[in-house]
């Protein structure tokens, strides 16, 4: 892994580390926007009913 | 700020790259920053176009100069221009170049992605161009005449310049979304020691905020125009009811990220402010604390209360009062914030350089701007002002203000820190007067079309609107032209001038002003402790 030099690798890490938690929640926000996964949802919990 | 103890070596400093490789591939905060900066101003002077045809148009009643569908995509464009290419990559802008100096780190958190974030954006403007450009040829369809809000049913029948459109939005909210991540990261990893959060200067609160509430709310407008091109291509009906679709889901979708967005485009100006006033009044910012407090609860309210935007959509009675009380809730927040404005002034040392002239105007006319804003907050009273002048007053008040004259007193405030050399004071004033002039000639008369009932996103209008239009019209014209002027001011202050010192200003503060005017290639490459 390339490391900027004015990082060290255990602060390049925690930078890594955090950005991929943020873009996690920016994925989770973009998913949780298509109604297809609340229709999915339903329709399973539906069916767990039945 | 407390005192700092500067122990960075400056001795050690890398040769600055040459050539056009030294910024396709910069990773160096303050390189970036700087293309930032350009391409927010040459798309500022895109969008500044169209809004000068659009009011040239508006000038008389009837059709003079632009076709009914071609006056719409202007509208469109104007709007998306103006807030995805100039507004937002000038606050990134000054969050490349400031951020790292005041928090005394040496670059960005993730320097590579730095650059991604911002190379993205010259092929999302290519797209955002061609969405414009894409009907005059054969083939090519029809033009957008959606404005920037893209409701279908219009959206999906629309010609393939909606595709263009769809596909940058697509890359200018994944540009923000990286940019937000690596601020977000770069401020709360990469400090200086003894840098606790409540010690971090107010610019970097505000974009900590500003990058958290971009990253929650892109991605639902990327969710939207997903299914508005599934819609068009792909034979879903997500947003059509004759296919148990729902069209007021994109509504919500849109102004789930709409509303927030003004505060994404609000919040960094209002940092800029708390380092401006505070500056040239020579006394600290009043309630640190209170500021960021208000902030976070500004953004917290700001996200729960889109629905303002669509009142006359027919909602029930319990959610229109919910909205309704959100919204007119926000103004406490903003309230204080503007209070702690006035209150740093109070009894200050205070001079008026133009950073500062702008920072009064704005305290000013952005509450002007506030208090439209509660006006259309109130149910009955928004079915009356809905889709009318007023709106467009409202919002142009709020966000002129709000967000460009913020961007503004933040350029000729850190001006002399990036170039080296103090602007003509002389010119800068002269630009300030004019282009507060024609903004109010614009934008005031507006609300009084609005209240006489003229519509907005229309190209013509009935003659008893004549001449609010004609004033309004010749302000837009001045206001347009003056920012020449600005152009001129920073091309004569990057050419030379008076050098400038380390702490350019008196009664500046914090770790930027502690660096050369202009700064080293490379900064704060050893951390300075703060106490």
């Amino acid at each position: 892994m390339h490391v900027p030099e004015h990082q060290t690798p255990e602060l390049r890490r925690k930078n890594i580390r955090l950005a991929w938690m943020l873009g996690g929640l920016a994925l989770f926000f973009l998913v949780t926007s298509f109604p297809f996964w609340s229709g999915l949802f339903r329709i399973v919990g539906n069916q767990a009913v039945q | 700020m407390t005192a700092t103890t500067l122990t960075h070596d400056e001795a050690h400093h890398h040769d600055t790259p040459k050539g056009w490789r030294r910024w396709l591939f910069s990773t160096n905060h303050k390189d970036i920053g700087t293309l930032y900066l350009l391409f927010a101003l040459t798309m500022l002077f895109l969008g500044g176009a169209s809004a000068m045809l659009i009011r040239l148009e508006l000038f008389q009643p009837g059709i003079q100069l632009l076709a009914p569908d071609l006056y719409n995509n202007l509208v469109t464009n104007h709007a998306l221009i103006m807030i995805f290419g100039a507004v937002m990559p000038a606050a990134a802008g000054l969050a490349n170049w400031m951020i790292p100096m005041m928090i005394g780190a040496p670059d960005m958190a993730l320097p590579r992605m730095n650059n991604l974030s911002f190379w993205i954006l010259p092929a999302a403007a290519t797209m955002l161009i061609l969405s414009f450009v894409v009907p005059f040829f054969p083939g090519g369809g029809t033009q957008i005449n959606t404005g920037w809000t893209l409701y279908p049913p219009l959206s999906v029948q629309v010609g393939m310049s909606m595709d263009f459109l769809i596909f940058a939005i697509h890359l200018l909210g994944i540009s923000s979304v990286l940019a937000s991540i690596n601020i977000i990261v770069t401020l709360l990893n990469m400090r200086a020691p003894g840098m606790t959060l409540m010690k971090m200067p107010m610019f970097c609160w505000t974009w900590l905020v500003t990058a958290f509430l971009l990253i929650l709310v892109v991605p639902v407008l990327a969710g939207g125009v997903t299914m508005l091109l599934f819609d068009r291509h792909f034979g879903t009906s997500f947003f059509d009811a004759a296919g148990g679709g729902d069209p007021v889901l994109f509504q919500h979708l849109f102004w789930f990220f709409g509303h927030p967005e003004v505060y994404i485009l609000l919040l960094p100006s209002i940092g800029v402010l708390s380092h401006v006033i505070p500056a040239f009044s020579r006394k600290p910012l009043f309630g640190y604390n209170s500021m960021v407090g208000a902030m976070l609860a500004v953004a917290t309210i700001g996200m729960v209360v889109w629905a303002h935007h669509q009142y006359t959509i027919g909602m029930s009675l319990g959610a229109v009062t919910y909205f309704m009380i959100g919204t007119i809730l926000i103004s406490i927040p903003v309230g204080l914030m503007i209070f702690n404005f006035i209150a740093t002034m109070w009894r200050g040392s205070m001079t008026f350089e133009t950073p500062m002239l702008f920072a009064v105007a704005i305290v000013l006319m952005f509450t002007f701007g506030g208090l439209s804003g509660v006006m259309l907050a109130v149910v009955p009273a928004d079915m009356q002002y809905h889709d009318t002048m007023f709106v467009v007053a409202h919002f142009h008040y709020v966000l002129m203000p709000g967000a460009v004259f913020g961007l503004f007193a933040g350029v000729f405030y850190w001006l002399p820190k990036w170039t080296g050399h103090m602007y003509d004071e002389r010119l800068g004033k002269l630009f300030f007067w004019i282009n507060v002039i024609g903004f109010n000639l614009t934008f005031f008369p507006q609300h009084f079309l609005g209240l006489a009932g003229m519509p907005r996103r229309i190209v013509d209008y009935n003659v008893m609107f004549t001449e609010f239009n004609v004033v309004s019209s010749i302000g837009a014209m001045i206001f347009g032209l003056s920012h020449l002027l600005f152009l001129y001011i920073i091309i004569k202050t990057i050419r030379g001038g008076k050098k400038a010192e380390s702490r350019a200003w008196e009664g500046a503060k914090g770790l930027e002003w502690e660096l050369d005017s202009p700064p080293a290639f490379h900064t704060w490459t050893v951390a300075p402790q703060i106490k």
